[in-house]
C-alpha cells in the first residue's frame, strides 16, 4: 500500500514544486513533471509487484476511522496496474511535449501533474462519495488542459466543463440515493447489503448516465470530438488515452460490485448493445470525418464500444474472461490512442494544415509519424500480435464458444471492419505519391519517433499477453 | 431536536426533485452558456436539499450526510467560479475573432 500511496503523492508534489518553486521557468517544470511521473511509475510498479505476490487486496482506511466512517482506500492487482498504465501515459505524453517543436503551453505541466494526481486516486478509491470527487478533480484538470491550446478552443472547454458538471450532479444524487437505502457509501459494503429494490435502480439508472456522459460514452458522446479535438496533441493523448477510461472504472464498479448480481445480469445486454452501437456509430462518423483530429477522437467513441461490450457482456455472463478484455482494451486502446494524437499533432503542425487531404504524401514527407500512425492503426483494428488484437482475442473465445452468441460476434466484425476503413483511409491517402502535399517546415524528428513510441510500446504487449492476463485473472478484484 | 414526520420529508424531497428536474430542462433547452450554468446550480441545490432531507429521518440528523453537503458545495462553488471565467473568456475571444474579421472586410 505504501508503494501505492508513493504513486499518488509524487506527481502532488511534483504540481506543487512546480506552482511554488522560485525561478520556476518551464523548462524545470517539465523536468521536475517527468521525474514525479518517472517515480511515481516505479512506485507503481512496486506496488504491482507486492499486491501480486500476497495475492491479497489491501485496504487502508484514511486517518485511521472505523469502516463506514472513513474512506477507505484499496490496492487491487487491478488498480496496480492502472496505476502503472497511467504513470507511463503521463511519461509518454510528457516526454513528448518536452521535446516535440509544437509546444502545449506553460501550464501544460502543472495541469498534467494534477490530472495524474486525481487519476492515481481515482483507481485507489472504494468509496463513492470519494470517486465524485475524483471525477470533479479530473474535470476540473482535463476541461484547463483543453483550454491550453489558446482562445479558440475556450467555447470547446466551456461546453466540456458544463456537461462534465452536470454529470457528476447526476452520479452524486444516484449515489445519494444509494447512501439512503443502506446507510454506507463504501463500495465493498455495499457490495454485500445491496438488493433490488426500486430504489437501489433508480441510484444505478442516474449513476450510469452520469458516469456515460462523463465517459462519453454511446449514445452520451457528442461533446468528446470538439474536445478532444480541439486540444494540444499532448492533451489529446492525455484524455483519451486515461481521461474517459475513470468513469468507465467507477461503471465497472458500480455494476460489478455494488449492483446486485441479478439485476446486472439484467441489464448487462442493453450496456453490451449500446456498445455495439457506439463501435459502428462511432467509426462511420471517423470515417467521414475531413479533419484528421477529429477522425482520432471519432475513434475514441468507437474503441470505447468495446470496452462497453466486454463490460455489458461481464454483466450479463460473469466470466472472468469479460473482466480480463475488458482492461486489455483499456491499456491497449490507451497506448495506441495516445501514438495516434502525436503522430496526428507531428503531421498536422509538419504539413501546416488540419485537413485529411493535406496527409497526401505523408509517407514521403513525414514517414517515422505516418508509420507511428499505421502501427497504433493496427492494433486499432486488432491485427496480430498487437495489444488490440489480445484483448480481441480474450473478448471473442467465449462468445465463439457458443453458438447463439453470433450477434455479439457479429458486432465486433462490424466493428472491425469500420476500423479497418478508417485507418487505412488515412494510410491510402499517406502513400499517394503522386499529389504530395509539401511539409510547411522541416520536420523535427524527435517528436515524431516520440509518437511512434507508445504504439511499439501496445505491439510489445502481446509479448507479455500471458503474464497481463494472469494478473488480471487472479485478482477478480 | 426530534426527527421531522415522514410527511414533511416527503415535501423537502418533491422540493428537491422539482428542483433537479427544473434544473435539467433548463440545461437541455436553454442555449445561453450563463443560463446553463445557473440550470446546473439548480441542479446541484435539489441534490444537496435531498441529502439534507435523508439527514433528518434520523434524530439526531446524520452528520455524514452534512459533511457531504459541505464538501459537494465546495466544489460546486469552486466549479461554478473555473466555469464562469471560461464562459466569459469563450465569449471576449468570439467577440474578438467577428469583430477582427468585419474588419477585414471593410477594408
Amino acid at each position: 500500500m505504501n508503494d501505492a500511496l508513493l504513486s499518488l503523492v509524487t506527481p502532488l508534489v511534483a504540481a506543487l514544486i512546480v506552482l511554488t518553486g522560485p525561478a520556476m521557468t518551464p523548462r524545470r517544470a517539465s523536468v521536475v513533471v517527468l521525474l514525479g511521473s518517472a517515480l511515481s511509475f516505479v512506485a507503481a510498479l512496486l506496488a504491482l509487484q507486492s499486491v501480486t505476490t500476497s495475492g491479497a487486496t489491501q485496504t487502508l482506511n484514511l486517518g485511521g476511522w472505523e469502516d463506514g466512517l472513513a474512506i477507505r482506500l484499496r490496492l487491487s492487482p487491478l488498480s496496480a496496474l492502472l496505476l502503472a498504465f497511467t504513470a507511463l501515459i503521463h511519461l509518454l505524453a510528457g516526454l513528448y511535449a518536452r521535446f516535440s517543436r509544437f509546444t502545449s503551453g506553460d501550464d501544460f505541466w502543472v495541469l498534467s501533474a494534477f490530472l495524474h494526481t486525481a487519476l492515481a486516486a481515482l483507481w485507489l478509491s472504494a468509496d463513492l462519495f470519494n470517486l465524485y470527487i475524483t471525477l470533479e478533480l479530473i474535470g476540473l484538470a482535463a476541461v484547463a488542459m483543453v483550454a491550453l491550446s489558446g482562445p479558440k478552443a475556450y467555447q470547446a472547454a466551456a461546453d466540456y466543463l458544463l456537461l462534465s458538471l452536470a454529470a457528476s450532479m447526476i452520479y452524486l444524487l444516484g449515489v445519494v440515493f444509494l447512501y439512503s437505502e443502506y446507510h454506507t457509501l463504501d463500495v465493498i459494503q455495499l457490495g454485500t447489503v445491496s438488493a433490488d429494490s426500486a430504489r437501489t435502480r433508480l441510484a444505478l439508472a442516474l449513476i450510469t448516465a452520469g458516469l456515460m456522459l462523463k465517459g462519453a460514452l454511446w449514445p452520451l458522446h457528442l461533446w468528446l470530438p470538439a474536445a478532444h479535438a480541439g486540444a494540444p496533441a499532448a492533451v489529446s493523448a492525455l484524455l483519451s488515452a486515461v481521461v474517459v477510461k475513470g468513469p468507465l472504472f467507477i461503471l465497472w464498479l458500480a455494476w460489478t460490485e455494488v449492483a446486485p448480481a441479478d439485476l446486472a445480469r439484467e441489464v448487462g445486454p442493453m450496456v453490451a448493445t449500446a456498445g455495439m452501437i457506439a463501435l459502428v456509430a462511432g467509426g462511420w462518423a471517423a470515417m467521414r470525418s475531413p479533419y484528421i483530429k477529429v477522425l482520432v477522437a471519432y475513434s475514441t467513441v468507437a474503441q470505447l464500444g468495446y470496452a462497453l461490450m466486454a463490460l455489458g457482456l461481464l454483466m450479463s455472463w460473469q466470466i472472468p474472461q469479460m473482466h480480463i478484455a475488458l482492461w486489455l482494451f483499456v491499456i491497449a486502446h490507451g497506448l495506441a490512442k495516445a501514438s495516434l494524437f502525436m503522430a496526428a499533432g507531428e503531421m498536422q503542425g509538419t504539413l501546416g494544415t488540419r485537413r485529411l487531404t493535406g496527409l497526401r504524401g505523408a509517407t514521403q514527407t513525414v514517414p517515422i509519424a505516418m508509420f507511428a500512425f499505421a502501427v497504433a492503426g493496427g492494433s486499432l483494428i486488432g491485427l496480430p500480435p498487437s495489444g488490440g488484437f489480445l484483448a480481441k482475442w480474450v473478448l471473442l473465445e467465449p462468445i465463439l464458444s457458443q453458438p447463439q452468441n453470433w450477434p455479439w460476434a457479429f458486432g465486433i466484425l462490424l466493428g472491425t471492419l469500420v476500423s479497418a476503413a478508417y485507418i487505412f483511409r488515412v494510410v491510402v491517402l499517406a502513400f499517394d505519391r503522386a499529389t504530395i502535399n509539401p511539409p510547411d517546415t522541416r520536420p523535427y524528428l524527435m517528436g515524431h519517433w516520440l509518437a511512434l513510441l507508445p504504439a511499439l510500446i501496445v505491439w510489445g504487449m502481446a509479448l507479455l499477453g500471458e503474464q497481463l492476463i494472469g494478473l488480471l485473472a487472479g485478482g477478480g478484484v | 431536536m426530534s426527527s421531522l414526520a415522514a410527511n414533511s420529508i416527503i415535501l423537502y424531497l418533491l422540493v428537491a426533485v422539482a428542483l433537479v428536474m427544473l434544473g435539467l430542462y433548463g440545461l437541455l433547452v436553454l442555449k445561453d452558456p450563463i443560463r446553463r450554468l445557473i440550470a446546473i446550480n439548480i441542479m446541484g441545490s435539489g441534490t444537496f436539499l435531498t441529502m439534507i432531507a435523508f439527514a433528518r429521518r434520523q434524530d439526531p440528523p446524520d452528520p455524514i450526510l452534512h459533511a457531504l453537503v459541505v464538501t459537494g458545495l465546495v466544489v460546486a462553488i469552486s466549479a461554478t467560479a473555473f466555469a464562469l471565467r471560461l464562459i466569459l473568456a469563450a465569449r471576449e475571444s468570439r467577440e474578438a475573432a467577428a469583430s477582427g474579421s468585419t474588419e477585414t472586410e471593410d477594408e
